[in-house]
């Protein structure tokens, strides 16, 4: 809701001129506001998608607070961090571009966390309490002004339940003596597969070894995100319980969506939940790579190219969770699922 | 008779009277001071009380009259100057900044100029861009000066007696629409003084901070009183004495309510209260905030001879209770 004068501190939306879904361009109008003084008709800063309509028409809204939420084309392309409670708001607030993993081959690493380009408005004391306590600010819903994450959001914020078993098996290691503040242990194993296998069939192999490990699972459901490279930069889609889908129509929904995702319009839901990552080298005939983990992921997996016969999988895992014998046993895993 | 209700003017007179009485250097001098009893009536009738040897009337020259302070003062006497309007004090400049404020330095301290130099400022009075300005920066810039900006006439009395004391140049900035208002508290009797240097807390609230200068910490006080009713309580910071600025206060109560806003008559741009924002952004008290730091300040521009312009010109009662309200409303 934009301050139209002085003494403004709320308006009432008579109607909206646009829906959900609705392509807008900037200069569009979006929706008519009453105050006490004035009736205004509120324009598009930017070209972009209606992604949902928050208020009503009738409601008397706050000077800064959401009427819609409306995703520029960058936005439709981000990647969504947190957990899938998170409301579709937060896309835009997060809105990391995902850096691709240097193709360098080296087994077992201690890699950096995932550098993001990204920034996080948040007060000084928000950053302060969520140092103290472990919280990741990329994954605290922003509600302040500004899109700026408030105490009021920290305090709220629910710790990923993969980041805090990460930092308690981070402190056992500091207390070996090793300075592990900001890393995460990792391990990554490779095995050449046959190539007998299309990205549908991979993805519900992987999420069927998943299955059956729960403890290396911090949600209910298995989310794998498939990164999709295109003109737009990286998109990461993401395929819930792909294990459990009809195969045909994984096959589709797989096609589709990296059809989409190359035209730069992956649908807003797929955007979230994602527990794995899986990278397609063989885009770039790369026979391996390190693939790294994302702060709240315990596991991803990276397609390479040897032959027209054969195909190289290289797993990484987060030692936090499980060791070398574990990760040797996943990999063994979905090659037999293959 | 400890509830005397004084205006600014009557208990600057008595500050000034209390010195007259302790010390026979002690002596006033301006334009118009004299018979007439000062352009905004704050000498009042010491002319005739102590003689036209202690209350000098000066010509129209205001690099003269601070001229013959500066060297009164390196003579052993204590003047206190009385400029009409702080705007004409751009004439005495380089007797006040490169002459007065530097000699006891320059000197290695060997001379002092213990002149207190009385100037009204601020705008709301109708007499235009070139008799309503708000000077505070000019003076808190320049090392070897002392400012002090009183904003009541308790500690207009006390901060005086104080700077009459001073061994080096004090500035003391009265805001002219206070001289006629009683103040909030009572004038003790006597010459209870009050050090230069320590910032007052004027009220104590949870919620927000609010640092102010002069005039402005009435209009916040005010504003304090009716959010209190809101449930929204603020602790209310009047430096009193800009230069030197004490800032433990501030980072105190920044510490507790974690958010900050600062409140001043002059122009935004290079304004005074800027060094509050400066000193808790460089202070470790800076990770307790909880919003950001909001400042209202005057605008940018000559004080305008319009009446309404002129309102507008600088923060009011009811854009520092708007801002208030939504900082605290905003950012929790």
């Amino acid at each position: 809701m934009p301050k139209m004068s002085m003494t403004m501190e709320t308006g009432e939306l008579i109607n909206f001129h646009v829906a959900v879904g609705d392509q807008v361009k900037s200069g569009d109008v979006l929706f008519e506001v009453m105050t006490d003084k004035i009736d205004m008709e509120v324009e598009a800063p930017a070209d972009g998608v209606i992604e949902s309509l928050v208020a009503n028409p009738g409601d008397v809204v706050e000077i800064g607070k959401p009427v819609l939420i409306m995703l520029t084309e960058t936005e439709v392309m981000a990647f969504d961090f947190g957990d899938d409670d998170q409301p579709v708001a937060t896309v835009e607030v997060a809105a990391p571009v995902v850096q691709a993993p240097a193709p360098v081959v080296t087994a077992p690493v201690v890699a950096a966390p995932v550098i993001l380009n990204e920034t996080v408005k948040a007060v000084p004391k928000a950053r302060v309490e969520a140092a103290n306590r472990g919280i990741d600010l990329r994954t605290v819903r922003a509600t302040g002004p500004d899109r700026t994450i408030t105490m009021e959001d920290v305090n709220g914020a629910q710790l990923d339940p993969v980041i805090i078993k990460r930092q308690e098996a981070n402190k056992a290691l500091i207390a070996k003596g090793i300075e592990m503040t900001r890393a995460i242990a990792q391990a990554s194993f490779t095995r050449s597969v046959s190539a007998n296998f299309d990205h549908a069939k991979f993805i519900a192999a992987w999420a069927k070894v998943l299955r059956n490990r729960p403890d290396l699972a911090a949600h209910e459901h298995i989310g794998v995100a498939l990164i999709i490279e295109s003109k737009y930069g990286s998109a990461l889609p993401v395929f819930r319980d792909p294990d459990r889908s009809n195969h045909a129509e994984l096959v589709a929904l797989v096609a589709s969506t990296t059809d989409a995702a190359k035209n730069g319009k992956v649908p807003v839901a797929m955007l979230s939940g994602a527990t794995t990552t899986v990278f397609d080298l063989t885009t770039y005939s790369m026979s391996s790579a390190t693939p790294l983990l994302f702060p709240n992921q315990v596991t991803s997996v990276t397609i390479g190219y040897e032959s027209a016969t054969t195909k190289i999988v290289s797993l990484t895992i987060d030692l936090n969770f499980c060791d070398f014998y574990d990760g040797a046993l996943l990999l063994d895993a979905l090659v037999a699922s293959l | 008779m400890s509830d005397r209700m004084l205006t600014m003017a009557e208990a600057v007179r008595e500050a000034m009277s209390i010195a007259f009485e302790e010390r026979p250097e002690v002596f006033l001098l301006g334009e118009d001071v004299g018979i007439y009893g000062g352009a905004f009536g704050v000498s009042g009738d010491m002319y005739h009380k102590y003689g036209a040897d202690r209350v000098l009337d000066t010509p129209i020259a205001e690099l003269g009259i601070v001229g013959a302070a500066v060297g009164a003062a390196l003579s052993g006497m204590r003047p206190i100057v009385e400029i009409q309007f702080s705007d004409f004090t751009a004439q005495a400049m380089d007797q006040i900044a490169n002459q007065a404020a530097k000699i006891h330095f320059m000197l290695g301290g060997a001379l002092h100029v213990p002149m207190v130099l009385r100037t009204p400022q601020g705008s709301g009075t109708g007499a235009a861009a070139q008799h309503s300005q708000n000077l505070e920066p000019w003076f808190a810039s320049v090392p070897g000066l002392k400012v002090v900006v009183p904003s009541n006439p308790a500690d207009a009395k006390g901060l005086l007696l104080s700077a009459i004391d001073d061994p080096n140049p004090v500035i003391f900035l009265e805001h002219k629409l206070l001289y006629k208002i009683p103040g909030r508290d009572p004038v003790p009797e006597g010459a209870t003084r009050i050090p230069l240097g320590v910032s007052k807390v004027v009220r104590e609230g949870k919620d927000l901070t609010i640092v102010a200068t002069g005039i402005m910490v009435n209009k916040c006080y005010e504003v304090a009183e009716k959010l209190a009713a809101e449930g929204i309580t603020i602790t209310l910071i009047d430096p009193r004495t800009i230069s030197p600025l004490d800032m433990n206060p501030v980072f105190e109560s920044v510490e507790k309510t974690g958010r900050l806003m600062v409140v001043q008559e002059g122009p935004a741009q290079a304004g005074f209260i800027n060094e509050v924002i400066a000193q808790l952004a460089g202070s470790s008290s800076f990770g307790s905030l909880i919003a950001p730091i909001k400042r209202l300040a005057g605008m940018n521009i000559p004080i305008p001879y319009a009446p309404q312009l002129e309102k507008a010109a600088v923060p009011q009662i009811e854009d520092i209770e708007i801002a208030a309200r939504e900082i605290v409303k905003n950012w929790r």
